[in-house]
């Protein structure tokens, strides 16, 4: 009798063995495919905590993915911090239009976080699914990383050319977001998901040096991973080829670190293995090459590539693209499916 | 200081992406009667130099950004100069460029941008979260026959087929020049959506629109 996805990736996520490896999209796998098959649809899902659940519900009852998340967008902390957002649409995701802050003003931390912008739609969400899906499949609420939150209310370009020549004056900003997140956090636990996902997009090297993430990204990446205290797993996910700060992600803490396919997983793990590190991988099938552009065959390639080179859960590389055919999808998952038991 | 010491400040002042020794330095090369064509030469040997340290994950983005606003000051002052010189000349191929709507990315599009101003075209950058109507009234507005549109996220790469797709559907399709980039950008998505051309990096773009637009 194989594990429900639940429970395949819980045991994963918790370093128990699992009857094959788990998969699941660490970042938002909305289509418009899928949701033409759920009947809800963006922007609507974006706002209404029952349309984003039963959307978000097609990962597990269309996709057959061992997990399902929420929200889709990266802008819904900024948005609170009094970012401007601009509406996607249909078709696009939500993205920050102004943010909020200059760099030198305050970060004030709006009062009740949690109760406000797109928050309470997000937890609601979180509620449906655990109740309708969650029993086989594990329900994770996603929220932004302490450093990409930063970036939403400052600006990217501010963000980036402060980072060297003012590295001091982005401390509150750092501060501020590691607190909300916090908060954002624990809300996300009591409204029952049993995973969460840390996205820190900004915090890769195609934007910053090591150094910077190891000074002004890690450690606030820690310290709210520490502030829950593993009450439920956290999966990091951050972009771009990581290669020379693998150990530095591992070092916060996390339960697993989701990362894309420029990484080199293989010498990661060997490194890792060497240093006794057994934090878990998730990757690396390419949304663009293999699930957008690629054939079912390019698709399984991918996944056989991922396992081969030694990841412990197989997901996208980031977030998947809304224009992805939901028959790649489906394949991702067929051909997890397919592979040797992990031994 | 002669000419060559002032040359090899000023493309050190943008691998040290020192916004105001780039200016003063432009200016001085200026007073030395120095070609400014010869000192923005120099600019985009270093940016380019950076751009192979990039390349190789040496520096990081935020340097590349710091030294494209050294370039950017140094260039205020040079172009002017260039124009003058230019002004019995040619006329320069004006280009639109922006990154598509739903995105904001900017680095990579204003790196382009510069690239293409140094090249010798006129560039109007309309920016980033560019709706493909905007595109093509500033395209119209200005005369530009080369329309460069820019998206680096999955999400937002649709956006350039349906700048494609609103060229089509007002009948003005074959009347531009259309350019795609961006980090997941590919040969094979240019072709798939039938845009003339698609540009690697700043300097391959260059190239392109220079070959597709037949200037040397």
């Amino acid at each position: 009798m194989g594990m429900t996805g639940r429970e395949r990736l819980l045991a994963c996520l918790e370093g128990r063995k699992a009857d094959r490896l788990p998969v699941l999209s660490v970042c938002q796998y909305v289509t418009y495919g899928l949701m033409e098959k759920t009947g809800s649809y963006w922007p609507e899902a974006h706002y209404d905590g029952a349309q984003m659940a039963n959307l978000s519900a097609g990962g597990a009852e269309v996709l057959h993915l061992d997990a399902v998340r929420v929200p889709y967008c990266q802008t819904v902390e900024a948005e609170i911090y009094g970012s401007a957002i601009k509406d996607g649409g249909r078709t696009h995701l939500p993205s920050i239009e102004k943010p909020a802050f200059v760099l030198g003003e305050e970060p004030a931390i709006p009062d009740n976080f949690t109760g406000r912008g797109r928050i309470p739609a997000v937890l609601e969400a979180i509620r449906r699914l655990k109740e309708r899906v969650g029993k086989d499949t594990l329900v994770m609420g996603s929220l932004v990383g302490p450093f990409s939150v930063a970036a939403n209310i400052l600006g990217v370009s501010a963000l980036l050319k402060a980072s060297l020549r003012k590295p001091g004056a982005l401390i509150p900003y750092f501060e501020a977001a590691e607190k909300t997140a916090e908060e954002y956090a624990q809300a996300i636990i009591e409204a029952g998901a049993e995973a969460i996902v840390i996205e820190d997009m900004m915090a890769s090297l195609d934007m910053i040096s090591p150094k910077t993430y190891r000074e002004m990204a890690a450690p606030y990446e820690k310290k709210l991973i520490e502030s829950i205290g593993g009450q439920v797993p956290m999966i990091i996910h951050i972009c771009g080829k990581l290669d020379q700060v693998m150990e530095d992600v591992a070092a916060t803490g996390a339960s697993a670190i989701s990362v894309e396919s420029a990484v080199d997983v293989a010498a990661v793990k060997e490194k890792f293995r060497q240093q006794g590190i057994s934090t878990p991988i998730f990757g690396a099938v390419h949304p663009i090459n293999a699930l957008l552009e690629g054939t079912r065959e390019d698709v399984a390639k991918a996944v056989q590539a991922s396992a081969e080179a030694g990841v412990d859960g197989i997901s996208p590389d980031c977030a998947v693209a809304p224009d992805t055919p939901v028959e790649n999808l489906l394949e991702m998952t067929e051909a997890a499916l397919r592979l040797q038991p992990v031994n | 200081m002669a000419d060559k010491d002032i040359l090899k400040d000023l493309k050190q002042s943008i691998l040290d992406f020192d916004e105001d020794a780039a200016l003063e330095l432009a200016r001085e090369s200026l007073a030395a009667g120095i070609d400014p064509v010869e000192a923005v030469g120099v600019l985009a040997d270093g940016l380019n130099e950076l751009g192979v340290k990039f390349e190789r994950m040496e520096v990081f983005l935020p340097e590349i950004m710091l030294a494209s606003d050294a370039f950017k000051n140094a260039l205020s002052v040079l172009e002017p100069e260039i124009k003058k010189k230019n002004t019995e000349g040619k006329k320069a191929i004006p280009i639109v460029i922006g990154t598509v709507q739903g995105d904001i990315h900017q680095v990579g599009k204003d790196m382009v941008a510069t690239f293409l101003a140094t090249a010798g075209f006129e560039v109007y950058d309309l920016g980033v979260d560019v709706a493909p109507s905007r595109f093509l009234e500033e395209a119209k507005r200005l005369g530009a026959k080369v329309i460069a549109a820019a998206s680096l996220m999955s999400t937002t790469r649709p956006v350039q087929k349906d700048l494609i797709d609103f060229l089509e559907a007002k009948g003005v399709r074959d009347q531009f020049i259309v350019l795609v980039g961006g980090g997941v950008v590919t040969q094979e998505w240019a072709d798939q959506i039938a845009a003339d051309g698609y540009g690697q990096d700043a300097i391959a773009t260059v190239n392109l629109a220079k070959r597709l637009l037949h200037v040397a």
